[in-house]
């Protein structure tokens, strides 16, 4: 029974190694536009979209891709890591980690494992530092909450700047097009006695 | 090999043959079968344990409607085919207008499609239930009303399994059996055809409500091991121990809720050992040892819940309390042995036949997120916080179970980037919206210490509606409309931009907007964990 347990676990720990852990992907890419994403890579085995129980529903997505091996995985990461890739929209880059144990919410009980717990007595010392502990809890909760509203801001913040940016370049684009194509361009050329150039 | 040998251990014999399958020779099918000290037969009701949570005293009922072996050299050759009943809980969703829903209804499949039935390993089975027909129609031969009194269970409609209906009308045949098979037998047939029948109507829920609930001497036997546990405990009491058990059996011949009241009231030092054995052999099963000794609300909570047994005199159901998942464990010890088999199994073409013997999970059980929002609508789902990051779902029910003595489905929450390392958090429902408050009130005026220093945090919870958000994603400039043509396939495909583009720039600035979040969210667990330890 103990051995397979660990076997059990071993193999688990073989699957997280094979798994890269994707977020600052879009609500909006479907599983078949993750997997083609992935699929560069080597073949993807299994995609679990992880659920966003509690935040703000504006929150990036993340990803758990199962690759067929390690390498693969570590391909993954590797390359992700060097260049900004992109999956289902643009230009904002998803992110790879290695993936850990407690990402997999069906996790297997750790071989040896022991937990024990014990009520206190209110009369304990440890009681009041207890309770104490249980405002903290709540207190690096609210903390974490507001600190993701926060980040959500500042990414609107840059969405909106890069957002202008673009349209600066499709609209300078466009000029130099509209240019080439009224012929004002050519015009000048002769005009002041150039060789005209082709911009395409 | 294994597997076989357990199975015989469990008394398997097959019962009276039915004839070769048709299209397939190796295939033999039988009418009775007995497992397990019961003999079973077709059209019986049986209950089944839910092989992906071991310790849940959850169960599905079915009735059988064909059991097979393969003649084949095969692992798990047994097989059986069950029709289904659905509980209440599972059809939450479609009873919210249906008002009369007695507390022990079920609801027979019914229609054509998936969920209707299954072939289950013969394994799996764990009991035998009594399920009255109480339906009014004509063709029913109606039960009397002792009949009904005893039956475990009891239905009158179906669930239209296609169309996700609830049918007042019970069809002529149902996943091809016949009525008359479906309705009550006739008293006449229930005298030719079952011993066993006649058996169930005299010890009624005793035997058949919980699978394999202990008999009679099943449960004396446990006071037997309770004693004897005891008795290694107190060696300083060796001689006083030693009167007690030639006293004890003594009792043994008696009915137990007589032992139990008799003990119970026996001094108090003894009341205490067993209550430390009650202790001991839950916390074995929970593979959690708590400091019981230290724990004196979980023992007072104990005595009193024993003390109010012993006044009932229904000991039993304390017990069957503690039988119940053991008897599961079982049954998931088979079933777990079957998943090793299965890649093997897969690979055999020839046995496309068996492709379906791991149904026992695939039954249309509500999963979990339709699950969630059933149980958020009732008030029965609760978020608990600060448990170990590296704490599994069915360690989190452990928890739960023998901390708060309450039962319940949880599931971890997976870290993500955004979580807090180092607080696990789980999702945890409940079966009724009270337990939920219970648990929440006595989390919050208590504190439960948990191994590594921590203290359960339980708070009702509210979760996102699981829906495709209408809103652009921050960071994803859509291309103006001339240009939009020319940028669909970049879009379409996944790519690494080049470092002589724009958007590798822009992408840059949202790597730098990300580890900006990513440190300053490290700085603030740094800290967050410096005040949990002071």
């Amino acid at each position: 029974m103990a051995n397979q347990g660990e076997e059990e676990y071993a193999k688990f720990l073989e699957k997280v190694r094979r798994t890269v852990y994707v977020d600052e992907l879009t609500p909006h890419a479907s599983e078949a536009v993750v997997k083609s994403a992935f699929d560069q890579f080597g073949t993807v085995t299994d995609l679990r979209f992880l659920p966003n129980y509690f935040g703000p529903k504006e929150l990036p997505v993340s990803v758990l891709v199962e690759m067929e091996n390690e390498d693969m995985a570590k391909a993954v990461i590797g390359t992700l890591t060097q260049f900004p890739f992109m999956v289902a929209g643009m230009p904002r880059p998803v992110r790879a980690a290695a993936a850990t144990p407690e990402m997999f919410h069906d996790r297997p009980k750790k071989p040896g494992s022991k937990i024990q717990c014990r009520w206190i007595d209110p009369s304990d010392p440890e009681f009041d530092k207890a309770k104490k502990m249980k405002r903290l809890v709540q207190k690096h909760s609210a903390e974490t909450s507001f600190m993701l509203k926060k980040q959500l801001e500042e990414a609107e913040k840059l969405d909106k700047q890069q957002s202008e940016t673009a349209t600066t370049h499709y609209k300078k684009f466009e000029l130099i097009d509209k240019l080439y194509h009224d012929g004002a361009a050519k015009n000048l050329a002769s005009h002041y006695n150039m060789k005209s150039f082709s911009f395409h | 090999m294994e597997k076989s040998a357990e199975v015989d251990g469990f008394g398997f014999k097959w019962g009276k043959k039915r004839g070769n399958g048709v299209e397939n020779k190796d295939v033999q099918f039988y009418e009775s079968f007995t497992y397990d000290g019961s003999e079973y037969s077709l059209y019986d009701c049986v209950l089944l344990g839910v092989a992906s949570k071991p310790d849940s005293p959850e169960f599905f009922v079915g009735k059988i409607i064909k059991m097979w072996e393969h003649t084949d050299q095969r692992q798990n050759p047994r097989n059986v085919e069950l029709l289904w009943f659905f509980k209440p809980s599972e059809l939450s969703r479609y009873l919210q207008r249906v008002q009369d829903v007695l507390p022990n209804e079920l609801f027979l499949a019914s229609g054509s499609g998936v969920g209707l039935t299954n072939a289950n390993q013969l394994e799996a089975i764990c009991g035998k239930c009594n399920v009255q027909c109480i339906s009014k129609d004509k063709r029913n031969p109606q039960p009397s009303s002792e009949e009904i009194k005893l039956a475990d269970f009891v239905f009158h409609r179906t669930f239209d399994v296609q169309n996700s209906k609830i049918l007042e009308k019970i069809d002529d045949k149902i996943a091809g059996v016949d009525v008359k098979f479906i309705f009550n037998r006739t008293s006449c047939e229930k005298k030719a055809s079952a011993v066993q029948k006649v058996a169930t109507g005299v010890h009624g829920t005793a035997h058949s409500l919980k699978p394999n609930r202990p008999s009679t001497s099943g449960s004396v036997r446990q006071n037997e091991r309770n004693a004897r546990d005891l008795y290694g405990h107190r060696k300083s009491d060796y001689g006083h121990k030693k009167e007690e058990d030639n006293d004890f059996h003594k009792q043994l011949a008696r009915k137990k809720s007589a032992v139990a009241e008799e003990r119970s009231n026996k001094d108090p030092g003894r009341r205490d050992g067993e209550l430390d054995n009650r202790n001991a052999s839950g916390s074995r099963r929970n593979d959690c040892n708590g400091k019981k000794d230290q724990d004196n609300e979980v023992e007072n909570q104990l005595r009193k819940q024993k003390s109010r047994l012993a006044e009932e005199g229904c000991s039993r159901d304390s017990y069957c309390l503690e039988d119940l998942p053991r008897k599961k464990r079982k049954l998931d010890g088979s079933v777990a042995v079957s998943k090793h088999t299965e890649e093997k199994r897969l690979s055999d073409a020839n046995y496309r036949r068996d492709y379906g013997v791991f149904d026992v999970t695939q039954k249309p059980h509500v999963t979990w997120e339709e699950d969630l929002g059933s149980a958020e609508g009732r008030g029965t789902l609760v978020l608990l916080q600060n448990l170990d990051p590296t704490c599994t779902s069915s360690e989190v029910e452990n928890i739960v179970y023998s901390a708060l003595n309450e039962q319940c489905t949880a599931r971890m929450i997976e870290r993500t980037s955004i979580t807090i390392p180092h607080l696990g958090e789980a999702l945890v429902i409940f079966k009724t919206a009270d337990a939920a408050k219970r648990v929440i009130k006595r989390l919050d005026e208590g504190c439960l210490l948990l191994s590594n220093g921590r203290t359960l945090v339980a708070t009702s919870a509210k979760v996102n509606p699981p829906e495709m958000p209408r809103f652009r994603f921050p960071g994803h400039i859509k291309p103006r409309i001339q240009i939009r043509r020319e940028m669909r396939n970049a879009v379409a495909t996944s790519h690494c931009a080049q470092r002589n583009t724009i958007e590798f720039d822009m992408g840059m600035e949202w790597r730098l907007h990300r580890d900006r979040f990513e440190l300053a969210c490290k700085r603030i667990f740094e800290v967050s964990i410096d005040h949990c330890f002071i």
